[in-house]
């Protein structure tokens, strides 16, 4: 009775069209594990062996792999957000409000939006503190700490940015704290609020900027640097362990 | 005879070279390990990644589920929450704010922190230590006292401050410091305190523990990396209207409709 399923499997794998989207056998064997790393354009991020300190959670915090979890994480979500949520003052609010109400899962899924912005603030930051206590800022890796303090950079930026959208009253005075810092910077305060919010006061200019550098500018900025900080992390020979 | 097929090399030129690969010898897996203090990240590595994202997954779920993200009153600016707060993560430097220049305190200070951060590993530039928690025991005991002398500090500078203007500290800059109370209180006062104290502490270490780049460079990371966090939890816990100064379980509610009285 096995042996139809068991052929059935068999024919499947030495299909042409199998084999035209997996060009190696089951990963059981050690070419065939380097191979499934190899020739997988996502695996591939990965080389084929690592140090085995590499593998070691006390080590690593799991804090950076963590944060990119996380910005996948806030992608997704954030692209679902996107389908009921127009930045003009006339409909933002009300369009969260849908959300929590109307929107099937809607609640469901501005809350998993908040708290992994909330977590990716967090593991930056815990990411940047095992950095540097291993010491893995050392030669050769001095560019991708550079890359790895913009990204911190920008995580807050991402993240202060998306408070503002739901535009109550929690997310404008907590953003009007952040105009009224813009505008005491030295010498071009007043220019630079201008050109960040739009206007001199918190309105519907600073919502939709808010709203096109969150969902556009930003995450581009940081996925660009990501890519940099991964290819980096490779080319300088994978994660730091002991000389 | 014909010449070759394909595009033909410049005269002078006619050895061409390929670049295959261009390795740095500490850039790769070092070739003389033994072949045991490797794992095939097919399935050793993957197999963490994957327990790692399901069970970050269902904690995301889990949390999503039982707590509801803030959603307050329709935005209005004829209503100022007292006190008016920024998101968490930005408390630190609204906590700073209350001690120094606005623009001191929002956007030198931390400019030049992101900075400093960012050129850390050009001023250490030593590999000793790579891979190992807090480089050497000396490290982690730098560390420890770094926290320690740097909590005390920010938390004592607080409370000195809060308590100075309560008894007049204001008033009595304007009357008789020169410069009233700007250029002593709001200028030079907080930048002597940052740089000073920062020197201090960098002094000690070097004297009490013999730091050498990398310990006092782990004296200035933690230093600053505990006065970051106790501004936000200061900021975030123990700032109520009017961003007083209170005990973390005595914070008054927040005024949600504050009429500014004229």
């Amino acid at each position: 009775m096995l042996e139809i399923p068991a052929q059935i499997w068999q024919k499947t794998k030495t299909s042409y069209i199998w084999r035209s989207l997996f060009r190696h056998g089951y990963p059981d064997s050690r070419k065939n594990q380097s191979l499934a790393v190899f020739t997988n354009v996502f695996l591939h991020l990965h080389p084929v062996k690592v140090r085995r300190h590499a593998l070691a959670i006390p080590y690593t915090w799991c804090m950076g792999g963590l944060s990119f979890f996380l910005f996948l994480v806030l992608t997704l979500t954030g692209t679902l957000l996107m389908f009921y949520y127009r930045p003009t003052t006339e409909w933002a609010y009300s369009d969260i409000k849908d959300l929590e109400t109307v929107v099937v899962f809607g609640q469901l899924l501005r809350n998993m939006h908040r708290w992994a912005a909330h977590g990716m603030v967090i593991t930056v930051f815990l990411h940047m503190i095992r950095v540097f206590y291993t010491g893995s800022y050392k030669p050769p890796r001095e560019f991708n700490w550079v890359i790895g303090t913009l990204l911190f950079f920008f995580t807050i930026l991402l993240s202060y940015t998306g408070y503002l959208l739901p535009w109550d009253q929690l997310s404008f005075w907590a953003v009007t704290v952040g105009y009224e810092i813009a505008r005491a910077t030295p010498a071009i305060g007043d220019e630079f609020a201008f050109i960040l919010f739009g206007g001199f006061q918190l309105g519907p200019n600073a919502l939709l900027r808010f709203y096109v550098l969150h969902v556009v500018g930003l995450p581009l900025t940081v996925g660009f640097l990501i890519a940099i900080h991964f290819w980096r992390i490779r080319k300088d020979g994978g994660i730091t362990g002991p000389l | 005879m014909t010449a070759p097929r394909g595009p033909q090399p410049f005269p002078g030129q006619e050895k061409r070279l390929r670049l295959l690969a261009f390795v740095r010898q500490d850039s790769i897996v070092r070739v003389d390990k033994r072949v045991e203090d490797t794992a095939m990240v097919w399935p050793h590595l993957l197999t963490i990644e994957f327990i790692a994202a399901m069970l970050w997954t269902i904690g995301l779920f889990a949390i999503s589920a039982a707590f509801n993200a803030p959603l307050q009153d329709h935005q209005t600016p004829d209503c100022t929450p007292n006190p008016s707060k920024a998101p968490w993560y930005l408390l630190n430097l609204q906590e700073l704010l209350l001690h120094m220049d606005k623009g001191l305190a929002g956007v030198v200070v931390p400019t030049l922190w992101l900075v400093f951060m960012a050129a850390i590993p050009y001023i250490d530039r030593s590999r000793e230590g790579v891979g190992i928690w807090f480089t050497s025991a000396n490290g982690l005991r730098i560390t420890i006292f770094a926290a320690v002398y740097s909590t005390l500090l920010t938390f004592s500078l607080i409370l000195l401050d809060a308590f100075l203007k309560a008894h007049g500290y204001i008033e009595f800059a304007s009357d008789y410091f020169p410069g009233g109370k700007q250029l002593l209180p709001n200028y030079v006062i907080p930048i002597a305190l940052m740089i000073g104290l920062s020197i201090l502490l960098v002094v000690i270490v070097q004297r009490l523990y013999l730091a050498n780049t990398r310990e006092w460079m782990i004296a200035i990371f933690t230093g600053w990396v505990f006065t970051y966090l106790v501004l936000t939890v200061v900021g975030t816990s123990m700032r109520g209207p009017g961003m007083d100064l209170f005990a973390p379980w005595g914070v008054p509610a927040t005024h949600q409709c504050f009429a500014p009285t004229k």
